[in-house]
């Protein structure tokens, strides 16, 4: 089933990049260029994700959001804003968006999020799980420790987090910036591209051992864990 | 004109100015007419008492000589007091009980007297116009009866002349009042004036004016200072802006003039691999403008203090280990030696994600431009916490190091690399926004950063603290 996306914006030249980019995806975009436009078409309810924009005219971003929440609507919400200061990030998180992303942004940043926020809407919360695996590879997470075709592989805290990350995350594609934000929890560009230290050390520990790599780069995007192409 | 006229006047009654003349003028009328009439008013007093203790002596000299019972000498005795009275116009009468006079100086007894002290108008024998007469009757032994007393006339003449006195210090006093209440306005004025002239000025455009103070702390002097510090804090906020929008536009030009370049490549590329080799450049050179532009606004918004309300208590020694963390790979594949020598510190207040972003832009510099190793050192001292991030490359030469903590400061030639300038001057930033500051200097070789951030006054000690 094709999956439905209802992008918020007003700006015409965003919009269009937005809306080429997610239909070549395959996923089927329906377009407001103001809020209360959006707000009509979010009660209609039958969306997989919004993408909303903070600022628009005639109903403000952060308006929406509270009128779509308020009418009791879970749909996953991200935010779209010129605005990227911490604080402006914690008003729209609080006040019910699932994501917040700042403008100028990668389009694969937004795929990657937008993806992740519709499989996190679907399947059920996996809190609970206490043991993670893709392809051969197995993580305990009580215990601590991980595995690979059985063989158990030696991981500092941090690797373990990011890969627990990659690995809640798994056959999905996850930025250099979700890293920073979910293993992190840092919110600022750190310049140089640290994560791709840590992924590379990770991935040395993981794929090495193996014939074959689960940890993939995506070019111009980010990383993948999963079975190759 | 006329039309004009009532309005002018409205004007002037409503003019603080007027009203404080006014004001002045009349307490000094109020305070120069209270002084007369309270003057008047206890020399009268004064006065009658004198006129009634004269009465009362007069009437018990006759009334002990009367009780004597010897006539003659009662009339002597009234004779003696009518005669030697003490520059008074004293008067005397006796009389019996059927209202007959017998001895004194009127020829009858006055009508409506009664005992004590009256007050009367009366027209003695051989003068034609009443006098006003103080009087004291006194009933004596077998019913006779005695009043002595004076004439008050000159008395009155006493209170016209302290009237007329009244007067002449009012007709002066006035125009004093007046006086006494323009000299004041015009000192207030003077004060004001120099503060509003000082305010025009700068809104002319004179930054530098400033109020003259003259030291005496007083309610102008305070307002002048107050006034002085704010058009200090507008000067230093126009001048940064200044260098920040000349900063800016001189920063701005050339990764656009290459982004315009590469534009210009593209449009003209004949195959597709120059094509997008231009593109993914001119895709570059927006990146770095953005990132500029970014930073820039972050140094704008932690100048303007926001971000403030986010403060919580944090330990510094925990932030460096994070980012330690975090950069701890990528040190070691450039082949630096991170060293974390994390000494006890207190928890302060602070901005974790703004200070992280500092603490990173430094180890970061220290990594592009320093050499190994990179030293990591906390402290704390009485009032502060700090952290030096160290490095051993060519480090900046003691001279540029002003220059190199200005916004688009820019240094040669081994800190050209984009982002320098302002990285360090987002760090300053955040450092005041913390109410900190941050210092560079020569680690021999290599350069030394210094954040040094405030502990809260309420201090939590070291116990606490030490992580």
């Amino acid at each position: 089933m094709t999956q439905k996306i209802l992008l918020v914006e007003d700006d015409a030249t965003t919009a269009e990049f937005i809306i080429k980019g997610l239909s070549e995806q395959g996923l089927a975009v329906d377009h407001a260029k103001n809020g209360r436009d959006g707000l009509f078409h979010a009660t209609d309810g039958s969306y997989d994700a919004i993408i909303l924009d903070r600022m628009l005219p005639s109903m403000d971003g952060m308006a929406v959001l509270h009128a779509i929440r308020a009418a009791g609507i879970a749909t996953p919400i991200l935010i779209l804003s010129a605005r990227g200061a911490v604080e402006d990030r914690i008003a729209g998180l609080t006040a019910g968006s699932d994501d917040y992303l700042t403008k100028p942004f990668a389009f694969a940043e937004l795929l990657a999020r937008l993806r992740l926020l519709m499989k996190r809407a679907a399947g059920p919360a996996s809190s609970v799980e206490t043991i993670l695996a893709c392809e051969d590879l197995e993580m305990d997470l009580l215990a601590r420790r991980v595995k690979r075709s059985g063989r158990p592989v030696d991981l500092q805290p941090r690797e373990f987090r990011l890969l627990e990350y990659l690995m809640r995350h798994k056959e999905q594609v996850v930025t250099r910036t979700m890293l920073l934000e979910g293993v992190w929890d840092y919110h600022f560009d750190p310049g140089t591209n640290v994560i791709d230290v840590h992924v590379s050390r990770l991935r040395k520990k993981i794929d090495t051992q193996s014939d074959a790599t689960l940890i993939h780069t995506v070019r111009g995007a980010g990383y993948r864990l999963g079975a190759g192409e | 004109m006329l039309g004009n006229k009532p309005k002018a006047l409205a004007k002037f009654w409503r003019s603080s100015t007027t009203r404080f003349i006014l004001l002045v003028f009349g307490i000094e009328l109020i305070l120069a007419a209270s002084i007369t009439l309270t003057l008047r008013g206890l020399t009268r007093a004064e006065l009658q008492t004198d006129a009634r203790a004269y009465a009362a002596r007069m009437a018990q000299d006759i009334g002990r000589a009367y009780r004597t019972g010897d006539q003659q000498a009662t009339q002597e005795a009234i004779f003696m007091r009518l005669v030697f009275s003490e520059g008074r116009t004293a008067i005397a009468l006796l009389a019996d009980k059927k209202g007959m006079a017998l001895a004194g100086n009127l020829d009858r007894w006055p009508m409506g007297l009664q005992a004590g002290w009256n007050e009367i108008h009366l027209s003695r024998p051989g003068k034609k116009e009443t006098e006003h007469i103080g009087v004291l009757v006194t009933p004596l032994p077998q019913g006779a009866k005695l009043l002595t007393g004076q004439i008050l006339e000159a008395d009155k003449r006493l209170s016209a002349i302290l009237d007329r006195a009244t007067g002449t210090a009012l007709i002066f006093a006035l125009p004093l009042a007046l006086l006494a209440a323009l000299a004041a306005v015009r000192i207030i004025n003077a004060r004001v004036d120099d503060i509003a002239e000082t305010a025009n000025a700068v809104r002319a455009g004179h930054l530098s004016k400033r109020v003259g103070l003259d030291g005496s702390g007083d309610t102008f002097d305070r307002l002048g200072a107050t006034l002085n510090a704010m058009l200090d804090r507008i000067e230093a906020l126009i001048s940064e802006l200044r260098i920040v929008t000349d900063g800016l536009a001189h920063d701005l030009r050339s990764p656009l003039t290459r982004l315009k370049a590469r534009l210009d490549q593209a449009a003209k590329a004949e195959d597709t691999g120059r094509l997008q080799s231009a593109v993914a450049e001119a895709d570059h050179e927006a990146d770095r403008l953005l990132d500029m532009l970014t930073t820039a606004l972050q140094i704008s918004r932690a100048e303007a203090g926001i971000g403030r309300d986010h403060f919580a208590p944090l330990h510094l020694n925990a932030l460096v280990d994070d980012l330690a963390e975090l950069y701890g790979p990528l040190a070691e594949d450039r082949g630096f030696d991170l060293l974390v020598t994390a000494n006890p510190c207190p928890a302060i207040d602070g901005h974790r994600e703004l200070l992280s972003q500092a603490i990173s832009n430094l180890i970061d510099n220290a990594l592009k431009y320093g050499a190994s190793p990179l030293c990591l050192t906390t402290g704390a001292t009485d009032t502060s916490c700090w952290l030096c991030v160290e490095d051993h490359g060519p480090g900046i030469a003691p001279d540029a190091h002003a220059e190199a903590l200005r916004r688009f400061g820019r240094l040669d030639p081994a800190r050209t690399g984009f982002g320098a300038g302002l990285g360090l001057s987002l760090v300053a930033a955040v450092a005041r926004l913390h109410g900190g500051h941050l210092s560079l200097s020569d680690a021999g070789p290599g350069l030394a950063v210094r954040l040094v951030l405030p502990r809260p006054a309420t201090d939590q000690g070291f116990s606490t603290a030490a992580i």
